[in-house]
């Protein structure tokens, strides 16, 4: 594939490949909201005892989708604002999953495929899925015209897919098969780097054979990683009535873990880095675990920022939310910006890390740069560099889009196809007027939702 | 320098809401942000942005002009001094009255036109034009419009026009004849009164043709810091090579006029002069690096970018050599500014018919 655009952003802190168990804790704050999910539905009484893997909320918008409880544990209801509250947490063994529990959305004659798709559901795998053009939840009862399996990550810093493959390469063959066996004919197209590392070679060697997967490279350069871009790339076109599924590896090692094992899917491997951060590397974690217990002992920077995500898309972590929410892949901290540089625009900048050449790193090799939160100049009129459009993946005109957003002009907006934006953040992050660009096309597609096409959706 | 982040400290509040100068804050803002980066954090995702800003930008500029302001200073004297700081003070009062008025931040731009005008006019002009030429076009080719970022034109050459169509006598009278020596005239300071002559380009209308390394190293009369072709090409090529001007504009600017120059050259000999001779002479290789590349002012497709430089350079030669005019980069550029507009929507729609099908 020969994506456009995209670039690598040197930032410090990327996560090292090594995995670290968090110690066990004794509450867990599970929060009832996460990117895409709403568990407003409680299944649990306040006091109730619940047993490791119990379905203690539902998302009734997302198909029933559950919040598993991932230990055992005492349910407290309204202790914390937004968040169902574990108490006394304790390490049992998993019980395994029985298929007797009622599910009344679910329909009766299930069939083999129909079985599956329900336990994925209840196990807590199926929130895995994305549908790739829209990254909402996928229809667990639809038939997808095709399935992207990736094993790429590249924001900086999510947690690196191949950190898990390298070990389970079995189970993420199996999850595979599984995979397949929930289609009928349609390909899963299986997204592996093109550089040629040897564990692309150990699962090319490991899939031969496997006639429907069609392996495809993809640079290592961000965002590649992303569905909707791989989608396009892959001449996938959207079509509501015949979704393009979407998937990660670690959702392929939760489809194993759910079918294989019948095993519920709690524990995340998530990532810890950016420039604050001491030791960055991988964790495995669990929804609810305090958020402070992971960073505080992790730091030693004063003022930081902790973002749920990585530092081009990821949200701020706000001080309501203590503990980590059940679609967390990763937490980035960053020291807040606080050193004011003395006449730093004529530093000849040997240090400084740009996507323009106008510093003197520009002559040296790479090297990752301390970024912080600093915005790194003032906010000022666009005076048409063209740099976002270099970057911009999705081969949109982001300057175009941003001065018609600023007139008003929806229409034209849409004309100018600003729903191809993926919300990358590579134009804001090279725009040297400090547009805020990814912020106005959210705000400026959903205006055009709200003004253009309610009428649609009513109707 | 701690001390002077404190003494800034100490006045702001003056300039805060409530505070008795507050309505200079732009004044202020510019002066602090000019000398300790900007406080400011991200608001939004992405939380970390690239260390480029407009300063920067701008000042990649100012560097890539040094060349040709050394150049102006051993050719023309100290005279230039003068002429850059009434640029500076005239154009830099507008802007500053502008941003007041609007309550808007003072623009870094500005750094950039007023350096950039006293180094198209020619040296020996009288120092009240230079500040006539310099706050028209600022304010005519910038601020009317709603400050840079929204001019169609670029300043600088919208008030080197109005000096040429307003004081178009003392314009053409004014070129001093250059220094030499080891020095060249770096320790003097003069004025019409020393020597003028005509341009070049002037000169071979009548049949007198400038050698061509003369016009290479500069030694001849022109616009202050347009004489010197080696300077302009070490300045430019920086700027190319840093990407803050695009290098399609400089070759489409000079593959164009080259292109043309020679297929007419050889058609008609008597008409019109080597290309290598025009190449070098007048204005073109400092417009075709420092004026036409503006960002702001040129298109911002690639596809309109190469229609603009392909006009430009076309149009410099055929001014020059069929109508009365010597020079034609100036009219050419603003041609070519008119111009970017039009051939930015047809580059667009182009794009956006391909665009059609993805998704
Ligand atoms: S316009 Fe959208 S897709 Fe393009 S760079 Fe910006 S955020 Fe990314
Ligand atoms: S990067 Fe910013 S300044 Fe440059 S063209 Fe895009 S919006 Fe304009």
């Amino acid at each position: 594939m020969k994506p456009r655009g995209g670039y690598n952003i040197r930032v410090a802190g990327r996560p090292a490949g090594a995995v670290e168990a968090l110690p066990e804790p004794d509450t867990l704050y599970l929060p009832l909201r996460s990117r895409r999910f709403n568990f407003s539905e409680i299944c649990v009484k306040d006091g109730e005892r619940c047993g490791p893997g119990h379905a203690i909320a539902k998302d009734p918008e997302n198909y029933f989708v559950p919040l598993l409880a991932p230990r055992a544990g005492t349910v407290r209801l309204d202790a914390v604002e937004g968040h169902i509250v574990l108490e006394d947490v304790a390490k049992l063994p998993e019980e395994t999953y029985h298929p007797d529990d009622d599910l009344p959305h679910v329909p009766k004659d299930l069939g083999s495929s129909g079985m599956k798709r329900y336990k994925l559901l209840a196990l807590g795998a199926w929130q895995f899925l994305h549908d790739a053009h829209t990254n909402a939840l996928p229809d667990p009862f639809d038939t997808p015209s095709a399935v992207i399996a990736s094993t790429i990550r590249l924001e900086p810093f999510l947690a690196r897919g191949d950190v898990q493959v390298r070990k389970r390469l079995v189970n993420f063959t199996r999850g595979l098969e599984h995979l397949q066996a929930l289609l009928e004919y349609q390909p899963i197209h299986l997204i592996l780097p093109e550089v040629d590392s040897d564990l692309a070679s150990r699962v090319r060697d490991t899939l031969r054979g496997h006639a429907w997967v069609n392996i495809t490279y993809v640079p290592l350069r961000y965002p590649f990683d992303n569905f909707a871009l791989l989608a396009r790339g892959l001449g996938l076109k959207y079509d509501a009535n015949s979704p393009v599924w979407a998937i990660n590896s670690e959702g392929i090692l939760a489809m194993d873990r759910a079918l294989t094992m019948s095993h519920p899917c709690t524990v995340r491997l998530i990532s810890l880095g950016g420039p604050a951060v001491d030791e960055p590397k991988h964790l495995k974690a669990m929804p609810g675990y305090p958020i402070r217990a992971i960073i505080d002992p992790r730091t030693s920077s004063e003022s930081i920022r902790v973002l749920n995500g990585g530092g081009l898309t990821g949200d701020t972590v706000l001080e309501d939310q203590l503990g980590l929410d059940a679609e967390c892949t990763g937490l980035t901290v960053l020291p807040e910006h606080t050193e004011r540089e003395f006449l730093g625009f004529v530093r000849p900048g040997s240090d400084r890390r740009s996507y323009s050449r106008c510093f003197l790193s520009t002559l040296r090799a790479p090297a990752a740069e301390r970024l912080t939160t600093a915005l790194k100049g003032e906010r000022r009129p666009c005076v048409s560099c063209n740099f976002c459009e270099e970057v911009c993946p999705a081969g949109i005109m982001p300057h175009l889009i941003h001065k018609l957003l600023y007139q008003d002009e929806l229409e034209q907006a849409e004309l100018t196809r600003i729903d191809l934006c993926v919300e990358c953040g590579l134009c804001s992050f090279v725009c040297p007027s400090k547009i805020d660009l990814r912020r106005e096309f959210i705000d400026g597609k959903q205006l055009i939702q709200e003004e253009l096409h309610s009428e649609e959706v009513e109707a | 320098m701690r001390l002077l982040l404190g003494i800034l400290d100490r006045v702001r509040p003056i300039f805060e809401d409530g505070g008795k100068l507050r309505p200079m804050k732009p004044v202020f803002d510019a002066t602090e942000n000019f000398f300790y980066a900007p406080s400011a954090r991200t608001q939004n995702a992405p939380h970390i942005r690239d260390p480029l800003d407009l300063k920067r930008f701008m000042s990649m500029v100012i560097i890539g002009l040094a060349p040709c302001v050394v150049a102006a200073f051993y050719f023309f004297g100290l005279r230039m001094l003068a002429m850059i700081v009434v640029s500076y003070a005239a154009g830099g009062a507008v802007e500053m009255l502008f941003a007041v008025v609007r309550k808007e931040e003072i623009n870094e731009g500005f750094l950039v036109t007023g350096l950039i005008f006293p180094l198209i006019l020619p040296p020996g002009l009288p120092l009240w034009i230079v500040a006539v030429g310099v706050a028209f076009g600022v304010l005519v080719g910038k601020e009317i419009f709603g400050g840079t970022g929204r001019n169609p034109f670029n300043p600088a050459l919208v008030g080197r026009c109005f000096l040429v169509l307003g004081y178009p006598g003392v314009m053409s009278a004014t070129y001093i004849v250059p220094g030499s020596g080891p020095l060249g005239r770096l320790t003097e300071y003069v004025g019409v009164e020393a020597m003028t002559r005509a341009t070049p380009l002037a000169e071979a209308k009548q049949g007198v043709v400038a050698p061509i390394a003369d016009l290479f190293w500069g030694n001849v009369t022109g616009s202050a810091g347009e004489t010197a072709a080696i300077a302009i090409i070490v300045g430019g090529v920086f700027l190319v090579l840093t990407r803050v001007a695009n290098w399609r504009t400089v070759a489409g600017i000079i593959g164009s006029f080259t292109v043309l120059g020679l297929v007419l050259h050889y058609a008609r000999p008597d008409d019109f002069a080597p290309v290598g001779w025009h190449l070098l002479a007048g204005g073109l290789l400092f417009g075709a690096f420092f004026m036409a590349t503006d960002p702001v002012t040129s298109p911002i497709t690639n596809g309109g970018k190469w229609a603009y430089a392909v006009i430009i350079g076309a149009a410099t030669l055929l001014i020059r050599n069929l109508t009365g005019y010597v020079e034609g980069m100036m009219f050419a550029i603003l041609l070519g500014n008119i111009a970017a507009p039009v051939l930015d929507d047809v580059a667009v729609r182009l794009r956006l018919r391909r665009l059609q099908h993805e998704g």
